[in-house]
């Protein structure tokens, strides 16, 4: 929409003078200037655009007191003089473009205009990658002010790297900013990322509740936000490709989320690892204290030398160790504590590993198969993330909100380290992957220790643009966050904001106004920095196309954990939908748990042709005790013998 | 005139052959009166009275307020005779919904000297609105200037005049003059006109009758009376004490109002003074004529000055 008639005048005092990155401008009483608003000054020969960050308003009263005097002292008649008396509409805007750039100077006392759709895109310096075939914008959402509703864009070379990558949303809790803006932002990204680029993927962890949970649900749209998605030139639509890992509750059979509900298990399967997954991220496990040379060198012996190979010492048992499992690592810790107790004296020392080490390790080891029981299996049974099979505009959900904390950085630290290692060999399947992670002040804290999972995502910020390994973060209070991890993200995005989060030092360049609007935002609008921006600027995003977590278990409530039968019957249904629940009843009825949910592992990996044929095979011949003759012998009594000292 | 426009003529005519001056001499913002007593004639009551006028109310249609300004500066003597360049300009500002309009408007740029000073410029007075002083008195630079002061008053009075004829009323639309009405008969005449004068140089009683009417109390006026005829046009006219006036001077919050000479100025003088006690907020601070300056006429005077 263009803007002929000027909305204001820029003015220029002593005490408040325009300077090459500020100016003032007043506007008429009623005008659609506010904060945020972007404008254009236009003078011969140079043209400015700013951003307004500051607004005052004020009179001609030169004292309170003489309005109190006007008014006669009686607050009831304030307001029914009969002129209202002079006042101003003064703003500060920050530069946000200056056209000729150089040389750069003052803004000059020209007219101020509201800025058009093209005044928004120089502004923001958007004409330099939205336009020409090789576009990389993405749109963020809409600038609106003024009656204008012109699209703002991000650069994919800055979102998503090589250039700058990765985001960070803040934004306080119940809003539905923080998620509804990476399901939003992740579908623009999938329906823009340019072509040149590559292909592009989604890791997200579900950290609590059922946030992530319906990414694949198709929601209704407002009419108005149907017209915002026309605006930015998206289709509303839900991930058409979103596949679901959860691990399973203690009983190994009920998975471990709120996406329970039958009609979604088609693309809901289990995470399960085993001793290997384990092993490798065994730093993970260990707590501060435990990380020493000693127990670094025996996990380093155990994993290039027992775990997964053939070990052979004569001097703990003739037949090698072949240890696949936790259950076979536990038989090789025992054999190992059994012949030192049976050398006795001088039994301290272990291959050049000291016996309290062997320990410590074995404890810490066991002890994750017990507390995240249900993610780790004793008996090697894995299911994982399609590793080198990821697909292009895929959306990976791992869901560990119900696990233990212990548990939730073992997942964490296994799935980024394996993204980077796949995308630095080339070998997942697309060339960029997003990892959405919300509570990062959880992971990243400001302060506490220096943990692997922190270490892991200072790594990830600093260096996984290079490998298009791109973090999306969020969290409620960023000056939690540390320091270097939020200070890697090339975009920031704010939502309704906490004045004491305001109040802290790392929004000291935010004026008073723009804090203001931050605390007071609505729903569905954001703030964002990004490098084309010079400074922030404020975008009306839609509401996602897909059902929030709170409709989500509303539509689709999750199952009350199921007995093992009806449990097994339901995963199968996911790969066979005629198998029934009194068939896989039958089927299992008298075997032993472990070998059932081995079975149904076995079937789930192998997705086979015939699912009921491959998982009864897996079950195996059903062994029963029963008596060689068939007939239940009498015990024989006890022959009565006289008792030599019976008194 | 702005500092820059002025440097520019004072460096023409010293071209010319005169001597550069700068200076802005007293009161060259304000009109002059000398202080006197004219006695007047009473048109309301048997002898002088003091009305209590009751509440203020609010005007009860659009009012629009008139005011001029005017000022002048020294900028080169041709001899001992001054040059001065005088800037005028008067508008009218009209209230509607408690907003105040600008919708007329004057300016005017004079040069006033002696007619051989202003032929010693030349043309260096180009685009200026040359008033020439009467040069039968020998020539005394202060002397001159107060003739410089009566020419510049008169041209502002006659602008103010121009303006307010520009302002095509509604019926029932009142204007309020800031000054005196008796320079123009239309004003004089027109029963939606009043004019607010300030200064009280000229005292309409004496005796008992003057202390009664410079000590009225607050939220009272005087009888209504007739000035002694001094201009053009007679006029109606009563005091009204806006603010208390003890502990100031006498003349504190003191207007003194003028309208049509008619029988119907005298009804309504009670009305006109509720309305003008209803203006007296807001205050014009910080004007130091707060206590008199209606803040319509206050506006009209910043416009000018700022525009």
């Amino acid at each position: 929409m263009p803007h002929e008639q000027p909305v204001g005048r820029v003015v220029a005092t002593e005490l408040k003078p325009s300077t090459p990155y500020q100016f003032f401008f007043w506007t008429a009483r009623e005008s659609p200037v506010g904060i945020g608003a972007i404008v254009k000054v236009e003078a011969p020969g140079r043209t400015v655009h700013g951003i307004v960050t500051e607004a005052f308003a004020y009179s001609d009263l030169v004292t309170p007191m003489h309005d109190v005097i006007g008014a006669d002292g009686d607050p009831a008649r304030v307001g029914t003089q009969p002129t209202d008396r002079a006042e101003i509409r003064l703003y500060a805007a920050a530069v946000l473009r200056q056209t000729p750039e150089e040389p750069l100077q003052p803004v000059p006392l020209a007219p101020v205009f509201l800025a058009g759709d093209e005044d928004v895109a120089t502004a923001l310096r958007m004409d330099g990658y939205t336009a020409g075939e090789e576009s990389t914008g993405i749109p963020i959402g809409a600038y609106r002010a003024g009656g204008l509703d012109s699209p703002v864009y991000l650069d994919a070379d800055f979102l998503l790297g090589p250039e700058a990558a990765h985001l960070n949303i803040t934004g306080v809790s119940g809003l539905a900013t923080k998620t509804s803006a990476v399901e939003f932002i992740l579908n623009s990204i999938f329906q823009t990322f340019p072509k040149h680029k590559g292909s592009i993927a989604a890791v997200c962890f579900n950290v609590k509740g059922p946030d992530l949970l319906f990414l694949d649900q198709p929601c209704a749209i407002t009419e108005e936000d149907r017209k915002l998605y026309d605006r930015l030139g998206l289709v509303p639509e839900a991930f058409a490709n979103a596949r679901y890992y959860a691990p399973y509750k203690a009983d190994g059979a009920n998975l471990n989320t709120l996406r329970t509900h039958e009609a979604l298990s088609e693309n809901t399967e289990p995470l399960i690892w085993g001793l290997r997954e384990v092993l490798d991220y065994a730093d993970v496990v260990l707590n501060r204290d435990d990380i020493d040379a000693k127990a670094d060198a025996f996990i380093d012996f155990l994993a290039e030398r027992v775990v997964g190979k053939k070990f052979d010492d004569p001097t703990l048992r003739d037949r090698p160790f072949q240890v696949q499992t936790f259950a076979d690592l536990e038989g090789f810790f025992r054999a190992i504590f059994d012949f030192m107790e049976a050398l006795g004296r001088g039994g301290e020392v272990w291959r050049t590993h000291h016996l309290a080490t062997i320990r410590k390790v074995r404890n810490r080891l066991s002890n994750i198969s017990v507390r995240s029981k249900g993610l780790v299996t004793d008996d090697g049974r894995v299911n994982d993330l399609p590793w080198s099979r990821f697909e292009d505009r895929g959306v990976y959900v791992i869901d560990i909100a119900g696990l233990d904390p212990l548990a939730q950085d073992l997942v964490f630290a296994r799935v980024v380290s394996r993204l980077r290692e796949q995308l630095e060999r080339r070998e997942l399947g697309v060339d960029h992957v997003v990892v959405f992670v919300d509570e990062l002040n959880k992971y990243a804290p400001a302060d506490g220790p220096e943990t692997y999972v922190k270490k892991m995502l200072l790594d990830l910020s600093e260096r996984g643009r290079y490998l298009g390994l791109v973090l999306f973060s969020a969290q409620q209070f960023r000056s939690q966050v540390m320091r270097r991890v939020v200070g890697n993200a090339g975009t920031s995005l704010y939502g309704r904001m906490d004045m004491d989060e305001l109040a802290t030092p790392g929004y000291a360049t935010i004026s008073a106004a723009t804090k203001i609007k931050l605390a007071t935002m609505p729903k569905g609008e954001l703030m964002v920095r990004h490098p084309h921006f010079t400074q922030p600027v404020f975008v009306r995003f839609p509401r996602p196309a897909v059902l929030s977590g709170r409709e989500g278990v509303e539509r689709f409530p999750p199952e009350t954990d199921l007995p093992l039968d009806a449990a097994v019957a339901r995963q199968l249904r996911s790969l066979d939908r005629s198998i029934t629940s009194l068939a896989i009843k039958d089927l299992i009825d008298g075997r032993r748990d472990e070998d059932v949910l081995k079975a149904l592992h076995a079937t789930r990996r192998m997705k086979p042709d015939n699912v009921m044929a491959y998982f009864t095979a897996q079950l195996g011949q059903r062994v029963r005790g029963e008596n060689a003759s068939g007939q239940a012998r009498p015990v024989p009594a006890i022959k009565r013998v006289e008792d030599p000292y019976a008194p | 005139m702005n500092a820059q426009a002025l440097h520019r003529i004072r460096a023409l005519v010293v071209a010319k052959g005169l001597t550069a001056a700068s200076w802005i001499p007293e009161a060259s913002e304000g009109r002059m009166e000398e202080a006197s007593i004219r006695p007047a004639r009473l048109e309301e009551d048997p002898g002088l009275m003091v009305h209590d006028v009751g509440d203020a109310e609010p005007w009860p249609a659009a009012v629009a307020f008139l005011d001029g300004i005017q000022r002048y500066d020294i900028v080169a003597h041709h001899g001992v005779a001054p040059l001065v360049i005088a800037t005028i300009a008067a508008a009218v500002r009209e209230r509607r919904d408690r907003q105040l309009r600008t919708v007329a408007q004057g300016f005017r740029r004079l040069a006033v000297g002696r007619p051989v000073v202003l032929a010693a410029a030349g043309d260096a007075l180009e685009g200026l609105h040359q008033i020439p002083l009467d040069d039968q008195e020998p020539i005394h630079p202060l002397r001159d200037l107060t003739a410089v002061r009566r020419a510049v008053d008169r041209e502002r009075g006659r602008l103010e005049i121009e303006v307010g004829a520009q302002y095509q009323r509604n019926d029932g639309d009142w204007l309020l003059v800031d000054g005196s009405l008796t320079a123009s008969p239309s004003w004089a005449n027109d029963p939606w006109t009043i004019g607010i004068v300030k200064s009280h140089s000229i005292l309409p009683f004496e005796g008992a009758d003057l202390e009664r009417y410079l000590q009225m109390p607050c939220g009272s006026r005087s009888s209504v009376f007739a000035p002694a005829p001094s201009q053009v046009a007679p006029v109606f006219s009563w005091a009204l004490r806006l603010w208390p006036w003890e502990g100031h001077d006498v003349f504190f919050g003191l207007i003194r109002i003028e309208a049509a000479p008619t029988r119907r100025t005298v009804e309504a003088a009670d009305q006109i003074s509720r309305w003008l006690l209803a203006e007296r907020a807001p205050l014009s601070t910080p004007d130091a004529r707060w206590d008199r300056l209606l803040y319509g006429f206050r506006a009209v005077e910043m416009f000018l000055k700022t525009g």
